[in-house]
């Protein structure tokens, strides 16, 4: 069994408690306007390209087995078509131009590295998280992973957007400590404006969770000219449920602008960054709870 | 009691321009001939003069009274016995030792290669002692040990240069209490008591500790490297004086700022230190309400110096080392926290007794050593390890100059034909480092007898003998090694490229290094893209940092001195790193000419390619209790990662995980790197971003640009977006 890993990132610090390993599994069902992970939407492995970091040195050129980079007149140009996503040109290039994201990856191969820095999450509570893109797309991989750190006494989180079936999150519950999950509106049009998808399943998947017992911590992105009217619906919602442990607010960035142009998918970020204080007005709505 | 705010302005200044008082001495100028003409005149062994030397600018240079400060100390003595040393030290080097300090000048200056100087400049005073009993109680104990007869010329001098230093601290404490009488009665009965006594209480005592500190430093010329304990050795006061009713809180907090701030504007060389928490010699945890207070008081004054080190133990209280942490995140790099267990286990090791070896105290960057008790020596220099692979393909030449440096190794056939070559070349190195100082030690009675610093020392007391003649309990000295991560990263290259993977011979190595890559770009990428670097938890890279560390230490630890003590070794290179690259030639691990060697126990910049806990993992693979004089890790974290109350905590994982794992000294700056490129380009602006540069602190505009960029560097790998 393997699933197809995008990043991993150690000294995660934001993704739950403590020091955290944070493992980003490839493809998501949702198209939110302002991912920061463009990487993670698509189920298939994708080269993305720094071009500001070629040398044109051709190494991949003689790398790729597709053909895919050329080199003309000096300059090296990557026709994406022909890529099949192999990765064998991301080791040719030292200049860190090419990196392949989504890797397929066994449990076995994942485990020591999530274990490494296990030191550090006893010191502080952490422990590992698993996201995405949206990582219950594996949900029978993640219940293996999740069942071996458990054997292990190591803390784990499961990061989802909640636009999955009931049986992935009965697959992994048994194994899970927490589940971040995020909520972008309470109002359906609203939804689908930001994500593509109705959000019927992700708002009762959540009450599904917490009927299971399972501490729940509450993300919202927050993007005011897309969910602004929702904060406070949002807030009446989650005051139903039982297990919320905590809600964050989390500031939109933009940062993600050059990781679109590597993939060359098209930049949908909004331009607009919520200001300090418009982050600090809607988180206050939920420190009521 | 007086308001601080009110004051501070005249605080600032009053270290540059002190008031002397013109009819209560003489000028610099008068002073200046006294001290030659009374040199000429007697033919006294170097102990008695440099002790009437001391008495006679205290008796006569003028005195200067901070009318707005709460604690005296001024004397008007410029930089007399400051030079009386070097010119002392200067004698002895052309008498006994003119080709040997010529060729180690040469080796450090031209060639980068190790440094090796005599050391008088690292010391921790006894200060708890001299709370204890003050001037007075010192004489006493000189005045019974004497008594016990049968002394030897010499001991009878010794004995002499003491009591003559004592009285003259008497005598200075008299006329300063004298001075100020008028302007500050409270501060009159303080000093009148201490010329009479040991403090009674907190006020007094810092008014001690900064007299002696002054009287010491300035005066006399020597370089006083830790104030020691400072939470410990005020604490009974603090607690007598709040339960007294003699001060509240508050007052006792305004006094430190007064105490703190004299320091701040002083501007001593390196930043003077001291130390909170940790434990004590039975085991206990010292940290209590004081060190709270401290560090609290420290933080509002947005000073940078005093630097202040923190012992941490697992009995330190978490909340204390958090708010120490909270400060660093602040932005006040003026902290470094110090491992208890690290730093006992490592004096075990150079046979320093248990008791003791818990006492220890960090001196100056971060170099443990017996509080009050060892004469430590910790800077009498080092080796520059990566100049070890220059000299085994010069076959021992320095590559600029042509002039020998290094052992003449043979041919190089396999990768551990090269390893043994450079272990060669490190152990010559330290040798001739080692043998320097050895030589220079032995005429330490004639460069720098210290009175001063002897009669707080027990053993020294005793047996009638000057500290720096070996009459402590403790007498060792120090040999640095610094660069490990670019020497782990040229082997590795080596290795790899050379031998394992054959992509260019030996040979063409040698001539792409001594094109400094020219030419040979595509194998410098090569080179600096290879997995095999130190810091990032590579089995090969790891490997070689645990068995070329080891092998440093074994070198030199334990190894007999010139003053009946041993040397300890150190692994970290404060600023010499910038200093030896400028020197060496390019390395194999892609390095180019001239460029900054790896700072401290740093991966080489832009190196650490895994983030800080694969860097953690790899250098605590080494055995840090292996380096007596110490080891240091800088990190730099992104603001956004020690954000909030979970950041803190992470900052606190990172911390406590480093020292679980066994490493010793960790200071952290938390800045990100757009902060640092602006800074560079609009320095009026950013005039107060301070950074930690090695053992001390510093403006980071004030930085040379080669500094500057190799801080952005290590920045640039703590994104955390
Ligand atoms: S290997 Fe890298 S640097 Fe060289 S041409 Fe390809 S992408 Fe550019
Ligand atoms: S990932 Fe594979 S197919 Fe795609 S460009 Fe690189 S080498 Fe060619």
């Amino acid at each position: 069994m393997k699933a197809r890993i995008f990043e991993i990132k150690r000294f995660a610090v934001h993704d739950g408690d403590g020091i955290r390993t944070t493992v980003f599994f490839k493809g998501c069902p949702l198209r939110c306007v302002w991912c920061h992970n463009p990487e993670g939407l698509e189920m298939k492995p994708q080269l993305g390209f720094y071009q500001h970091k070629c040398v044109h040195c051709g190494a991949c050129v003689t790398a790729c087995p597709q053909n895919a980079h050329t080199l003309q007149g000096g300059k090296h140009t990557f026709d994406r078509s022909k890529c099949v996503g192999c990765g064998k040109c991301e080791n040719a290039c030292l200049n860190g131009a090419l990196r392949l994201y989504g890797k397929e990856m066994t449990v076995d191969e994942l485990l020591p590295l999530l274990l490494a820095d296990r030191e550090f999450y006893e010191t502080t509570g952490g422990g590992v998280t698993l996201s995405g893109g949206e990582c219950l797309l594996y949900a029978e991989f993640c219940a293996e992973l999740l069942k071996r750190l458990k054997e292990e006494k190591i803390h784990t989180a499961v990061d989802t957007c909640g636009f999955v079936s009931k049986s992935a999150i009965d697959q992994v519950a048994p194994y899970t400590d927490v589940f971040l999950y995020d909520v972008k509106a309470f109002d359906e049009d609203a939804h689908i404006r930001c994500t593509g998808q109705s959000n019927k399943r992700i708002l009762e998947n959540l009450q599904y969770i917490d009927g299971l017992g399972k501490a729940i911590e509450i993300r919202i992105p927050y993007v005011p000219q897309y969910n602004q009217q929702e904060i406070q619906s949002i807030a009446e919602f989650l005051s139903k449920c039982k297990h919320v442990k905590k809600v964050q607010v989390l500031s939109y960035h933009n940062y993600a602008g050059s990781k679109y142009d590597a993939l060359e998918m098209e930049n949908t970020l909004p331009k607009q960054l919520p200001s300090e204080e418009e982050v600090r007005t809607a988180q206050a709505c939920f420190d009521v709870l | 009691m007086i308001d601080f705010a009110l004051k501070k302005r005249y605080l600032t200044t009053e270290y540059e321009k002190p008031n002397w008082i013109i009819e209560s001495g003489l000028s610099l100028a008068e002073l200046t001939a006294k001290v030659a003409e009374f040199e000429k005149e007697n033919d006294l062994p170097k102990a008695l003069i440099k002790a009437k030397t001391f008495e006679l600018l205290i008796e006569n240079a003028r005195i200067a009274i901070d009318k707005e400060d709460i604690f005296q100390d001024k004397f008007l003595a410029g930089n007399i016995m400051a030079e009386q040393k070097r010119a002392w030290r200067k004698a002895v080097e052309k008498a006994y030792l003119s080709e040997e300090t010529e060729e180690t000048k040469r080796a450090w200056e031209q060639f980068g290669a190790y440094s090796a100087h005599g050391d008088y400049s690292h010391i921790s005073p006894n200060s708890r002692l001299l709370m204890e009993v003050g001037f007075t109680g010192l004489l006493q104990r000189v005045e019974k040990a004497e008594k016990r007869g049968g002394l030897t010329q010499k001991q009878k001098e010794f004995y002499q240069s003491c009591k003559i230093v004592l009285n003259a601290m008497i005598t200075a404490t008299n006329r300063l209490a004298e001075g100020v009488k008028e302007y500050n009665y409270e501060n009159y009965v303080a000093l009148s008591n201490i010329a009479k006594g040991a403090p009674s209480n907190l006020y007094e005592a810092m008014q001690l500790l900064t007299l002696y500190f002054y009287l010491h430093e300035n005066v006399a010329g020597a370089r006083v490297r830790t104030l020691g304990r400072l939470d410990f050795m005020l604490y009974p006061y603090y607690k007598k004086d709040l339960e007294s009713g003699r001060y509240t809180k508050e007052e006792i907090k305004e006094m430190l700022k007064f105490f703190l701030y004299k320091f701040w504007s002083a501007k001593v060389l390196y930043d003077l230190p001291f130390c909170l928490a940790g434990k004590d010699e039975n085991g206990g945890e010292v940290t209590n309400e004081l060190s709270y207070l401290i560090v609290e008081t420290y933080n509002e004054l947005h000073i940078y110096s005093p630097k202040i080190h923190i012992r941490v133990s697992e009995k330190t209280p978490m909340d204390f080392v958090k708010l120490v942490l909270a400060c660093i995140r602040q932005g006040n790099s003026s902290f470094v926290f110090v491992n208890d267990e690290i730093g006992t286990e490592t004096l075990r090791r150079v046979g320093v007794e248990e008791r003791d070896a818990r006492n220890f105290i960090p001196i100056g960057c971060y170099e443990p050593a017996v509080w009050g008790v060892e004469i430590g020596c910790t800077g009498n220099g080092g080796v520059t390890l990566p100049k070890a692979v220059e000299l085994v393909f010069t076959k021992g030449k320095d590559y600029a100059t042509g002039l020998p440096c290094g052992v003449e190794t043979g041919e190089i056939r396999s990768f551990e034909d090269f390893v043994d070559a450079v272990k060669t070349q490190i152990a010559y190195m330290a040798e001739k480092m080692t043998h320097y100082v050895t030589e220079i030690e032995k005429h330490y009675d004639k460069i720098y007898p210290d009175a001063i610093l002897s009669c707080q020392y027990d053993a020294s007391v005793e047996r009638g003998v000057d500290v720096y003649e070996g009459g402590a309990k403790y007498n060792n000295s120090s040999c640095y090694f610094w660069g490990i991560a670019t020497l782990v990263d040229a082997l590795c290259a080596v290795k790899k490229l050379v031998f394992d993977e054959n992509y260019l011979t030996f040979d063409e190595l040698w001539e792409a290094l001594q094109a400094d890559w020219v030419g040979y770009e595509n194998y410098r990428t090569l080179a600096l893209h290879l997995d095999e670097k130190y810091g990032n938890g590579n089995a090969t890279a790891d490997e070689l940092a645990v068995q070329f560390s080891k092998f440093c230490a074994t070198l030199v630890n334990n190894k007999p001195n010139g003053r009946g003590g041993v040397y300890k070794a150190a692994l970290f290179s404060v600023d010499n790193n910038v200093y030896a690259g400028a020197r060496l030639m390019a390395t194999p691990d892609g390095r180019k000419a001239g460029m900054p060697i790896s700072k401290n126990l740093c991966a080489t910049p832009a190196m650490d390619k895994n983030g800080i806990t694969a860097l953690i993992h790899s250098v605590t693979k080494m055995d840090h209790a292996n380096f007596p004089t110490g080891s240091v890790l800088d990190i730099v974290l992104h603001p956004s990662a020690v954000l909030g109350e979970s950041g803190l905590h992470a900052f606190y994982g990172i911390l406590i995980t480093y020292f679980k794992k066994g490493g010793f000294a960790m200071h952290g700056n938390v800045f990100n790197v757009d902060d640092l490129r602006s800074a560079q380009k609009d320095p009026e602006k950013y005039a107060n971003l301070q950074v930690r540069v090695c053992g001390w602190n510093a403006y980071f505009v004030n930085l040379s640009k080669v500094e500057q960029d190799d801080f952005i560097k290590q920045a640039e790998h703590c994104k955390l977006f």
